[in-house]
């Protein structure tokens, strides 16, 4: 979604019927997450914790969520340069309240983006067996090392929302397939340094 | 083909669940590129180098399928260390 969608300060206001600091660092860090737009639940407790009706609690959870994306999308780490997107009028302490909350949070609003972006699919688990066969219908003979893998991947979060397909893959791999691979994976390895130390 | 006796002596270093024996593909092709993401709908700017790796494997039909996948440094070191340990033992059977 836009990262640089215009904030509605004055929606903010909202926050100033919070009974605690703490409610506030709340609401910024559920308003972030990319499911907090459409949460009902979110919109009930912000409903009755700040005692606002649902169209003040949705359009505060709508300004928060835009500025802490905001925020994260900018990289902004600086008091300053939060404190700055504030407009002149905005209630002092509420503005250096919610700049302190999000300066804690940044980095993690940040790996939490990097994380949900849209990537490839990921690899979320490999599993591996060796095994040594020792007959089969054509030998029945014989102590073939031989290497079982499987892979687990789990399909784009960003595109397939909460619950993101996982597929596995089971692999049998020969000691020559084996070596290969590795081969393949130490070149990596080696490009890696190479990059790192320029 | 060749099939796994009915006793296979298993030397099991981990303990993970059994993948199932019957739906065995055979790895054909290994490719890979690096790269780094730049920027993104939600960070302006980055600096985050991956590893994106496409293994093709074959069924036991003979169809050949393409599975890609992308790892960040950290997880491609994990990665790697668990192939070493694989040809570690392998060596030892």
């Amino acid at each position: 979604m836009a990262a640089e969608a215009p904030v509605d300060f004055a929606a903010l206001q909202s926050l100033l019927k919070a009974s605690s600091k703490d409610v506030v660092r709340q609401l910024c860090q559920e308003s972030f997450s990319s499911s907090a737009l459409g949460s009902k639940k979110l919109l009930d407790i912000t409903c009755s914790s700040l005692s606002v009706t649902q169209e003040e609690a949705d359009q505060l959870i709508r300004s928060l969520h835009r500025l802490t994306r905001l925020v994260a999308y900018r990289d902004l780490t600086a008091g300053e340069e939060i404190l700055a997107l504030f407009p002149e009028n905005f209630h002092q302490n509420l503005k250096n309240l919610l700049t302190k909350i999000i300066m804690e949070h940044v980095p993690a609003w940040r790996k939490e983006a990097q994380a949900n972006q849209i990537s490839l699919p990921r690899l979320v688990d490999l599993d591996w067996r060796v095994d040594v066969k020792m007959a089969s219908d054509s030998i029945t003979r014989m102590a073939v090392p031989t290497c079982l893998l499987q892979m687990k991947i789990q399909e784009d979060a960003s595109l397939c929302g909460d619950k993101p397909a996982i597929s596995a893959v089971t692999m049998e791999l020969s000691k020559e397939t084996l070596d290969t691979m590795l081969d393949g994976l130490g070149r990596i390895r080696d490009q890696l340094s190479a990059v790192a130390n320029k | 083909m060749a099939a796994d006796s009915q006793t296979p002596v298993e030397l099991t270093m981990e303990e993970l669940c059994q993948p199932p024996l019957e739906a065995k593909s055979e790895l054909l092709d290994l490719q890979w590129k690096m790269g780094m993401a730049v920027s993104s709908d939600n960070c302006r700017s980055l600096k985050s180098p991956y590893v994106a790796l496409m293994l093709k494997v074959a069924d036991q039909s003979g169809q050949i399928t393409n599975k890609s996948f992308e790892m960040t440094i950290p997880q491609f070191q994990h990665f790697f260390k668990q192939f070493k340990e694989m040809a570690a033992v392998i060596e030892t059977v």
